[in-house]
């Protein structure tokens, strides 16, 4: 079962094990520059609200309300990335997942349409909680181009790219937890490692909404490849056969355009997020993470043959993303893996605010 | 009362196995708190700390801030107030929920529908 708690998604899976809980919530943060240039991780900005969609059926498209789900906002070329976490336990510990994300019905790890089963060759899903976030289209070993959303119909969309059309936008998650005689199995090794002498057990003011329907096909995003940057996904190393297929959960996550959400929600959208090159020249840092020896996953051709949402617009003859002048000197700073899962974030984001463009 | 401070030590302790900054000093610095007060919590030889403070060691220690809370014989402030509003139908449910299993009561909270994509 899906529930939304505080903006973030928790799925849960009691007939499974009383563990399998994991979240889901979606970070607003910098759109990188898309230069060709590979950039660090950038901050976590705080979530995007999550609603039910199904709260405001009467001002969304039916075809909105047909797919269920939750519905968030985004401003045109803002990005956003996928943080995921689980209940009450480490990084190290928590019960695992196989998660498959897409973007238009597209996938992000390998750029193959949509299909609610897993796949090993090639694998088309991330492992919670070896991957702590996903920023964006796996497009080669060790690197990604970062969700941005654009106006579904305007044909920057990783899906309008690959299928001709744009037909679905938003973002669509299935989450299968691990089986729990696995589960079970991988305790009984960490308790037995636990007894081990010498401790080498190695184990994270509302505003009233309008009553008129609310439904151009312009108010529907989806996510277009942006700038290039570091970022690995890890391979699923448990193998197919841990994964407890009769059990799975999905989502459909309508993203609608930030001009709509004040008349869809009856609430302002936050405000854009700082642009790199304000970030950077702050002096605010950007991270790196290091899997250990987590081995990487090779990026999807369909993927990489994508263009970025710049290159588009060159070709276009627009300027679809403002601010996009490259940054340098970005101040890194390293997370690894550790006991508890790294924080990703501004520092003093509630008290230091940058100027943003509006 | 010393059951939470067991939890708590238990908790850091195993974090400490894979990550030294889980020491007592450190994580006790890092919630804003006297080392020798979390190493008293822990002991079961003060009581739990406040909600604040009880809060922040829970996402220091990646537990659910509720349990800890419940742990410590406290109902954070947004429950309380949840409560207070509709006192009696809260009574009656939590009390009527007593002896469900999880399964059960999860039923009882919103899901997010699934629909046709």
């Amino acid at each position: 079962m899906i529930t939304l708690e505080g903006d973030k998604l928790h799925f849960r899976f009691p007939e499974v094990h009383a563990d399998a809980t994991c979240t889901i919530e979606f970070q607003r943060t910098l759109r990188i520059p898309d230069d060709g240039k590979a950039y660090p991780l950038p901050p976590g900005l705080g979530s995007f609200p999550l609603r039910h969609l199904d709260d405001f059926a009467p001002r969304v498209p039916a075809r909105w309300s047909e797919r269920g789900g939750v519905i968030m906002p985004m401003h045109q070329a803002e990005a956003m990335w996928l943080n995921f976490g689980h209940g009450g336990w480490g990084a190290e510990d928590g019960y695992p997942f196989a998660v498959k994300i897409a973007a238009g019905k597209i996938n992000a790890v390998t750029g193959e349409a949509w299909a609610n089963h897993l796949n090993r060759d090639p694998q088309d899903y991330v492992v919670l909680p070896k991957q702590p976030w996903l920023d964006g289209y796996c497009v080669a070993k060790g690197f990604i181009r970062q969700f941005v959303a654009m106006p579904l119909g305007e044909g920057y969309s990783a899906e309008e790219q690959l299928t001709g059309a744009g037909e679905h936008g938003g973002v669509q998650l299935v989450v299968y937890p691990m089986k729990a005689e696995r589960w079970r199995e991988i305790l009984r090794q960490r308790e037995a490692a636990r007894r081990r002498p010498l401790g080498m057990f190695s184990g994270a003011p509302r505003y009233s909404a309008s009553t008129e329907p609310m439904a151009p096909a312009a108010m529907d995003m989806s996510l277009a490849p942006g700038g290039r940057m570091k970022q690995e996904i890890y391979d699923d190393d448990y193998g197919l056969d841990a994964w407890d297929l009769r059990h799975a959960s999905r989502c459909f996550v309508t993203i609608a355009n930030s001009l709509a959400w004040l008349a869809i929600a009856g609430e302002r959208p936050p405000t854009l997020p700082p642009s790199a090159a304000d970030y950077a020249k702050a002096g605010l840092p950007w991270f790196d993470y290091y899997g250990g020896d987590a081995k990487a996953l090779d990026g999807a051709a369909k993927l990489a043959a994508l263009k970025s949402v710049a290159k588009l617009g060159q070709e276009k003859g627009a300027s679809p993303l403002p601010e996009n002048e490259p940054v340098t000197g970005e101040r890194v700073i390293e997370l690894g893996k550790r006991a508890t899962k790294p924080v990703r974030e501004m520092p003093a984001l509630a008290t230091k605010p940058l100027s943003s463009p509006s | 009362m010393t059951h939470f401070g067991e939890y708590v030590r238990t908790c850091r302790e195993r974090l400490r196995a894979a990550d030294p900054r889980f020491s007592v000093r450190q994580v006790a610095a890092r919630i804003d708190v006297e080392p020798a007060y979390l190493s008293k919590v822990e002991r079961g030889e003060v009581a739990p700390p406040s909600e604040a403070t009880t809060v922040k060691l829970a996402a220091e220690l990646g537990e659910d801030p509720d349990m800890l809370l419940a742990l410590a014989g406290k109902v954070s402030s947004d429950l309380q107030e949840i409560i207070k509003k509709r006192p009696r139908l809260f009574a009656d449910l939590i009390r009527a929920l007593k002896a469900a299993p999880d399964k059960a009561v999860l039923r009882l909270v919103r899901e997010v529908r699934d629909g046709n994509w």
